[in-house]
C-alpha cells in the first residue's frame, strides 16, 4: 500500500505529468520540427493595450542522480520559479504589454476548482499540440496544415474575472546532473558510451480568453540552460517565448 | 571464469553496500526544511494531490468522507490534522499513503471490508507508512541501489563485461523490492497496535487478507491481483496477525467491529461499487466479493439483485437460471429494487419466455410508475405483445 506500486494507481494520478517529462526528454534525441505555432491566418484581436492574465508557471527543477533517477528538488524550485516570475514581468514590461499574475480565489472553492480543470486542460491541450504537431511520425492528417487547438469558451470565466483578454500559460522542467552523474557521463563517453544529462524542456500557450483558442504556442528542448541563476532564467524565458505577439 | 565470479561477487555486493540509515518518525506538524530530498518529495507529491483534488473519481460525500476522517483521527488524534484523505472510486483493494499526508482510501478495499475495524486496520498500516517516513526512506534506497548499479556499469565496461551491468541493475531492483516488502512489515505491525490501541476488534486485521487471499485463489489470473506486488505474503501476515489478535483477545481487549455503522454509510454505495466491479470483466473475483456480502446479509432484497446482474452481465452457460433464481430470491428478501423486475423481464426475454418478461416489465412499471425509463419498457411490452 504505497504510492508507487501499481499500474492501475498510476492511471489515477496525473500520470500524463509524469510522462510528459519523460516525452520531452526522449524528444530531445528524435525527429522534432522547431519553431512556435500560431493559428493559421490568425491575427490577435484586441483592443489598444492587450492584458495578459500569467497562469501560475509550471516549474520543476531536479537533479539527475548518478543512477539517472530524476530527484525533485524544492529549494532550486523555489528558486527556479522567481526567476521566472520575475523574467515573465520584465519581458511583458519591455514590450509594453500589462500582465497581471493569476491569484487563486480564496473561500471559493468551487471557483479554485473550475480554475485547476481549465489549467488541468491546457496541460493535456499543450501534450497534444506537442505529441501532434511537433513530433513527425504522430502529426495527424488533419492537423498537418492548420493549427486550431483552443481550450473552449469555459475560459471565458477567466476574462470576466480578471479582466484579462489573454491567459499566458508556462511550464517548465529543469534537470542538473549530479556531480557524480557529471563524472560517469565523462567516463562512459571514454569507453564508447553514451549516457544523457540534464535537459530544459518546456512549452508556453497564448489563449484567447474570449475564444479559448491557442493563438500562440511555443516548444523548449535544449540541453542548456540554469533556471537557478536570474541571468540564465532570463536567456531561458527569452527563448521559450521566441515569436511572442505581445 | 575469475572474471564472471568477481561480477558476480559485485553484483552481490549491491544489495548490501547501500544501506540506508535510520529516521525518525515524523512529529506532528512537521514539514521538512526546503533545502532537504524530502522536501523535493513533498513538493512533488503536493502537485500529485492538487491534480486528484480536482479529478471527477474523487467520491466528494460529505458523509462518507467525515465517517473515513473520524477514523483517521479515532487511530491517530495526533497525525489527525496532517493527514488528508481522499475516497477514490477504484474497483481494486488498495489504500496509498504520500510523504506529505495525502492519503488515498480506494473504493474497492471500502467494498471489500465487511466492517469499520477491517478498513480501520488498513489505514492504520498507511498511518505507520506515514509516521515512519516510508517514502523518503524508500527513495533514498532506491537512489542510492540505482548510483551503485550505474558506477557498476561503468566498472564492467571497463573491465569489457557490459554484460554484468544489466546483472547489477537487476540485482538493484530486487533489492530495492525486498525493502518495500520489509516496509510493508513494519506498517502492518503499526497498523495492527493502532487499530487494537483505539479499541477495534484485533481478530479483523487477518479477516481482511483473508479476504483477499480467497479473491487471489479463485482468480484466473492472480498476478492481475496488483496488491501483491510489493506486499509480503499474506500467509505470513495472516498467520503473524491471527497469533497477535488472540494474544490480546486473551487479555480483554476490546471487540468493537462496528458493523452496524459501516453498513448504514458505506451501503448506500455499494451497487454502485459492485458495478464498477463488473465493468473489470474479472469474473472470478467479483464473485468472491459477492459472496462475501451476500454471507453478510442473506436476506438482503438489494444484494441478491445485485447477484443477479452480476449472472446477468456474466452471461456465461447457466447464468440465465442463476441471474432468475437470484431475481426471485431478491423478491422474496428485504428492501429489492423495482428493476429487479426489470432485469428479470430482460432475462425472461433473452431466454425465450416471452409472457413472463411481459409480466415482469409490467409488474416493473407498477412498481416504479415514475421510472425514466418508462417509454422504452412500454416499447418492450409492446414488441412482447406483436405477434412474431
Amino acid at each position: 500500500m504505497n504510492i508507487r506500486l501499481s499500474p492501475a494507481l498510476r492511471t489515477l494520478l496525473p500520470h500524463r505529468l509524469l510522462a510528459l517529462g519523460a516525452v520531452l526528454a526522449l524528444m530531445l534525441s528524435a525527429c522534432v520540427t522547431q519553431g512556435h505555432l500560431e493559428p493559421t491566418g490568425g491575427t490577435l484581436r484586441h483592443e489598444g493595450q492587450a492584458v495578459v492574465l500569467l497562469m501560475p508557471p509550471d516549474v520543476e527543477l531536479s537533479e539527475l542522480t548518478v543512477g539517472g533517477l530524476v530527484e525533485p528538488n524544492a529549494e532550486w524550485t523555489a528558486q527556479g520559479l522567481s526567476n521566472v516570475n520575475q523574467a515573465l514581468a520584465d519581458r511583458m514590461r519591455r514590450r509594453k504589454a500589462a500582465m497581471i499574475p493569476y491569484d487563486a480565489p480564496v473561500g471559493d472553492a468551487g471557483r479554485a476548482h473550475d480554475h485547476q480543470q481549465i489549467m488541468k486542460l491546457h496541460r493535456a491541450v499543450g501534450v497534444s499540440i506537442i505529441q501532434h504537431k511537433y513530433f513527425e511520425p504522430l502529426v495527424l492528417p488533419t492537423k498537418k496544415d492548420v493549427f486550431d487547438w483552443g481550450l473552449g469558451p469555459d475560459v471565458q470565466m477567466l476574462r470576466e474575472e480578471y479582466n484579462a483578454q489573454y491567459a499566458l500559460f508556462v511550464y517548465l522542467r529543469d534537470s542538473y546532473s549530479s556531480p557524480g552523474r557529471v563524472a560517469m557521463m565523462v567516463a562512459m563517453t571514454v569507453f564508447g558510451y553514451g549516457m544523457p544529462g540534464g535537459a530544459q524542456t518546456g512549452f508556453a500557450s497564448l489563449v484567447d480568453l474570449g475564444s479559448g483558442e491557442v493563438v500562440w504556442f511555443n516548444l523548449l528542448l535544449r540541453t542548456t540552460g540554469d533556471l537557478r541563476s536570474p541571468e540564465p532564467a532570463r536567456e531561458a524565458i527569452d527563448a521559450l517565448l521566441a515569436g511572442f505577439p505581445l | 571464469m575469475r572474471r564472471l565470479g568477481s561480477v558476480a561477487l559485485l553484483v552481490l555486493a549491491c544489495s548490501g553496500c547501500a544501506t540506508v540509515g535510520p529516521v525518525e518518525d515524523i512529529q506532528p506538524g512537521e514539514r521538512p526544511s526546503l533545502e532537504t530530498d524530502e522536501a523535493g518529495l513533498w513538493m512533488y507529491m503536493d502537485r500529485m494531490e492538487t491534480a486528484l483534488a480536482t479529478s471527477g473519481r474523487v467520491v466528494t460525500d460529505p458523509a462518507l468522507n467525515a465517517y473515513v476522517r473520524d477514523i483517521v483521527c479515532r487511530l491517530s488524534p495526533d497525525y489527525c490534522r496532517d493527514i488528508r484523505i481522499y475516497i477514490v472510486r477504484t474497483p481494486h483493494f488498495n489504500a496509498t499513503m504520500a510523504p506529505n499526508g495525502f492519503m488515498q482510501v480506494w473504493t474497492g478495499l471500502m467494498l471489500r471490508a465487511t466492517n469499520e475495524a477491517q478498513l480501520a486496520y488498513v489505514i492504520g498500516h498507511e498511518i505507520g507508512h506515514f509516521q515512519r517516513r516510508h517514502s523518503i526512506q524508500r527513495w533514498r534506497d532506491a537512489r542510492n541501489k540505482t548510483d551503485f548499479a550505474a558506477v557498476f556499469q561503468v566498472a564492467a565496461a571497463a573491465a569489457g563485461a557490459g554484460y554484468a551491468g544489466s546483472l547489477a541493475s537487476l540485482a538493484a531492483i530486487a533489492s530495492i523490492l525486498s525493502f518495500s516488502r520489509d516496509q510493508e512489515r513494519e506498517a502492518d505491525d503499526v497498523g495492527f497496535t493502532t487499530m487494537a490501541n483505539a479499541g477495534y476488534d484485533p481478530e479483523q486485521a487477518p479477516r481482511i487478507w483473508e479476504a483477499l487471499l480467497e479473491e487471489r485463489d479463485a482468480s484466473d489470473k492472480p498476478e492481475q491481483v496488483v496488491f501483491f506486488a510489493t506486499h509480503p505474503s499474506t500467509e505470513e501476515r495472516i498467520g503473524t496477525l491471527r497469533e497477535q489478535a488472540q494474544a490480546l483477545i486473551a487479555k480483554g481487549a476490546p471487540r468493537d467491529a462496528g458493523a452496524e455503522k459501516y453498513k448504514r454509510i458505506v451501503g448506500p454505495f455499494r451497487d454502485e461499487w459492485l458495478r464498477d466491479e463488473f465493468r473489470k470483466r474479472e469474473y472470478a473475483e467479483t464473485e468472491v466479493v459477492m459472496n462475501r456480502l451476500l454471507a453478510e446479509e442473506r436476506q438482503n432484497g438489494d444484494v441478491l439483485f445485485m447477484k443477479g446482474e452480476f449472472y446477468r452481465i456474466r452471461d456465461e452457460s447457466g447464468d440465465e437460471d442463476r441471474a432468475i433464481e437470484a431475481y426471485k430470491a431478491a423478491l422474496l428478501g428485504d428492501g429489492a429494487p423495482p428493476e429487479t423486475h426489470r432485469s428479470l423481464g430482460l432475462v425472461f426475454w433473452d431466454a425465450g419466455r416471452n409472457d413472463e418478461a411481459r409480466a415482469s416489465f409490467a409488474e416493473y412499471l407498477r412498481a416504479a410508475p415514475d421510472a425514466s425509463d418508462r417509454k422504452m419498457v412500454e416499447a418492450y411490452v409492446k414488441e412482447l405483445e406483436t405477434p412474431q
